[in-house]
């Protein structure tokens, strides 16, 4: 890992200065040059190479890296949200590349910066996950690594049933996870849990870390096409604008249209750059159509932009459907893919002394059924007492209950048709 | 990173136990893709890259189908998180598991030995062979759109529309057409060579049952690929003995269920006829391989084998290798008395498969020396 030498930081200071006279408002960024094993690693652990040790790290970087050797993916770059905003290069990367790279951080530092999912992240979260990272290598070391390890494996198998609206409500304090003095959220179920399991001290504390580090990555999760979007429009118009040298216009071409491909999967870079490029275009250009662009990048998450702005005529255009019935189509599925980051929605209905019950917020798509016990096993073990979970399944009524290991399921009265095989 | 890198081999080596089953067996259910060969077409191979997915509550389907719904999407902290480009990979989004890998023979060779450590095999004789190979490293005005040198082509359209002044650097729109067009293409190359032979040995007696002969299926296939990626031209041979030997081809190799006795000298004696007649080891780089449960029909047999060894095989190989595969029956005395008497030869390697998990140690056992 090595600090840019002076081309490279030359070309950051002239692709910064364009960014920031076009608009971009955003705070320093660091760039540090590493070979792909180095990326990959960081990659593997979400950008903070200090983070706790745990498998689930290691087999990331094991799928990141066989990708590599395959042939089958490549990272160029990958920047972390945090003050200043750190940015890795790949130093094999041709000085086009890195120029381009560098034009597509300004776009996302901006992002972090301005979008409100991200108001109350915080910006100090290198240091954080690394005091994690200790922290948790101390806890291996007195309680063993086994222990702690398999108490991590429970907390990851429910870490996605965060609130996701808490961030909104945030309201640009610090702290990434909602705080908890006044009690936790009913869709916060890690917050109950933390609040009220049966918990050791120990286990209480890497509970809190692995929540705090679950909300901070979650305002990413909410924001991809947008925020990939918002990069790849800024990268294409600074290097389209004055960046390119004549000579490098076919390298970018050919690597902007790397990035922008896929065939029949949804790329959320092409997705949301084409959004804004067609709001931008809806606003007659120019300078109100800049003004228009900006708002939108600071309010809006993935669902609400592609609710708000993703069209017939827009589907049409970019040919995700041929007519009425097909652009609907599609956008009610990409609709249903962004809504709580594409998880179910659960709610804590009741935590009376030893009993958490849980309610899934039927939207027609059944929870796998296996893995939901197995979820509930994990997620007993850490409440200590009952967990029960109301779904429905095969359109009855269900109640998954789970005390110390033992399952029960108990079917209720029939609510409607079963879930078409091909309801989600 | 110098610190960091060992801290990620760690947690790589913790999951890889956990996919092997070595710890945490609680965990070894959510494990898939951990087979060593998927499908195998003509040309590709898929392996299949491992995971574990931790239970979470997610959509899936439910029903006949057992619990293989995946979800729309991927959790929050499992998705990629910092911020992940992955270019170049059409649609690959970052974050999606990648369940299955194809690529081509000569590509898992290499992975094969990166993996294993193998080293580079230092051939002998002469090198009397030449092949010819196709090396893609030209340019052609014809050729199928997969392989359209885009650079090339825009090029010559920016000069086409320089040329005729209806390139506008303020609106640099190129539009390609069909004289633009450029291809990759090949040159042959024809490169010397050293020619190689492998003559697998199989004891198909009544002890042998099924799965040591997968066993030894996926054996020779790595073996195979390794070594074929070592030369360009390899012969194979395959050969099968009970009490009796004889050569067969590929597929009766693995298929073929005779039962009787083990007369392991029969297949000695076949290979040294063999090698004598039509692959001369002045000429040659030959690999033995011979697997086995061990259990010969008797000592004298025995003596037998290893004199034939010593005087008539060992001196031209390159390796002689015995893989004993356990089975309910066999006795493994053969790998003892092997190993006893022809401890001195460098070009010996012998090694017990207990099971499907000795694989890749056995590969490596075998390989490992370079010869």
């Amino acid at each position: 890992m090595s600090r840019p030498g002076d081309d490279l930081r030359s070309m950051q200071a002239a692709v910064e200065e364009l960014a920031r006279a076009a608009g971009l408002d955003f705070p320093e960024v660091v760039y540090e040059l590493v070979d792909h094993q180095q990326l990959n690693e960081i990659a593997a652990y979400g950008g903070f190479p200090a983070r706790y040790p745990h498998w689930r790290f290691g087999m990331e970087y094991d799928r990141l890296i066989k990708g590599h050797t395959y042939g089958l993916q490549r990272i160029y770059e990958l920047v972390v949200n945090t003050r200043p905003v750190v940015a890795y290069l790949l130093s094999q990367n041709s000085m086009t590349e890195q120029k381009l790279v560098m034009a597509h951080v300004c776009g996302h530092a901006d992002f972090f910066a301005h979008n409100a999912w991200f108001s109350h992240t915080e910006p100090g979260m290198i240091d954080t996950a690394a005091s994690h990272g200790a922290r948790i290598r101390a806890l291996c070391d007195q309680h063993g690594l086994e222990v702690v390890e398999s108490f991590i494996d429970r907390v990851q198998s429910v870490d996605n049933l965060l609130d996701v609206g808490a961030m909104g409500r945030a309201c640009g304090r610090p702290g990434n996870a909602p705080p908890l003095d006044r009690g936790a959220s009913e869709r916060d179920v890690l917050g109950h849990v933390l609040r009220r399991g049966r918990l050791a001290d120990w286990q209480h504390e890497v509970l809190s870390m692995l929540r705090d580090e679950a909300y901070y990555f979650l305002p990413q999760m909410l924001t991809k096409i947008m925020n990939e979007g918002w990069a790849s429009f800024w990268h294409s118009r600074l290097m389209t604008g004055s960046l390119l040298r004549d000579a490098e216009v076919v390298d970018y071409a050919d690597q902007h249209s790397g990035a922008m491909g896929g065939d029949g999967t949804l790329n959320p870079y092409k997705l949301g750059l084409e959004l804004y490029r067609s709001l931008y275009e809806a606003q007659g250009g120019g300078r109100a159509g800049m003004a228009r662009l900006f708002e939108v990048r600071a309010v809006h998450n993935d669902l609400t932009f592609v609710d708000n702005f993703l069209d017939e005529d827009f589907c049409r255009r970019q040919r995700l459907g041929r007519d009425a019935a097909e652009c609907a189509a599609a956008r009610e599925g990409l609709l249903a893919q962004l809504t709580n980051g594409g998880q179910p929605v659960i709610r804590v209905v009741g935590d009376g002394g030893d009993e958490l019950e849980l309610e899934h917020c039927w939207s027609g798509s059944e929870l796998q059924i296996e893995a939901a016990e197995d979820t509930l096993r994990n997620l007993c073990a850490l409440w200590g007492g009952t967990v029960r979970l109301r779904t429905r399944l095969e359109g009855r009524a269900l109640l998954l209950s789970c005390t110390g290991g033992e399952f029960s399921r108990e079917y209720g009265e029939l609510l409607g048709p079963p879930a078409p095989p091909d309801a989600d | 990173m110098s610190d960091g890198g060992g801290r990620i081999d760690r947690d790589r080596r913790r999951f890889e136990e956990i996919v092997r089953g070595q710890i945490k067996r609680d965990l070894k259910r959510y494990v898939t893709g951990s087979e060593m060969i998927g499908r195998r077409g003509r040309q590709l191979v898929s392996i299949p890259v491992p995971h574990i997915e931790l239970p979470r509550l997610r959509f899936g389907r439910n029903g006949r189908g057992q619990g293989q719904g995946e979800g729309q999407a991927q959790g929050p902290a499992d998705g990629s998180a910092g911020d992940t480009e992955a270019v170049g990979a059409a649609g690959s989004e970052p974050g999606q598991h990648l369940l299955e890998v194809e690529l081509r023979l000569e590509e898992m060779a290499a992975i094969l030995g990166e993996e294993l450590e193998l080293p580079n095999i230092q051939p002998r004789g002469r090198a009397r062979l030449s092949v010819t190979s196709r090396r893609y490293t030209s340019i052609s005005r014809q050729g199928p759109r997969s392989l359209r040198h885009m650079r090339r082509t825009l090029k010559e359209t920016l000069k086409r529309q320089i040329g005729s002044q209806t390139y506008d650097p303020d609106d640099p729109r190129l539009l390609p057409d069909a004289d633009d067009l450029r291809f990759r293409s090949f040159r042959e190359v024809q490169t010397p060579d050293h020619a190689a032979m492998i003559l697998y040995m199989m004891d198909v007696s009544g002890s042998m049952g099924r799965e040591q002969k997968e066993i030894v299926r996926l054996v020779s296939f790595w073996i195979d690929t390794w070594l074929r990626s070592q030369y360009k031209s390899l012969e194979t041979r395959y050969m099968v003995h009970d009490a009796a030997a004889k050569q067969v081809d590929q597929d009766t190799f693995y298929r073929l269920r005779e039962s009787g006795g083990t007369k392991i000298s029969s297949a000695y004696e076949l290979a040294a006829e063999m090698l004598a007649q039509q692959f001369p080891p002045s000429d040659w780089n030959v690999y033995l391989f011979h697997f086995s449960d061990g259990d010969n029909w008797s000592g004298r047999d025995t003596e037998k084998c290893l004199s034939l060894l010593r005087e008539r095989l060992l001196p031209g190989v390159n390796l002689f290798c015995y893989g004993q595969v356990k089975s309910a029956y066999g006795s493994g005395q053969f790998m003892k008395d092997l190993d006893a008497a022809v401890a001195d030869c460098r070009n010996v390697i012998s090694c017990e498969i207990l099971d499907r998990e000795g694989i890749l140690p056995a590969i490596k056992t075998f390989l490992g020396k370079g010869l």
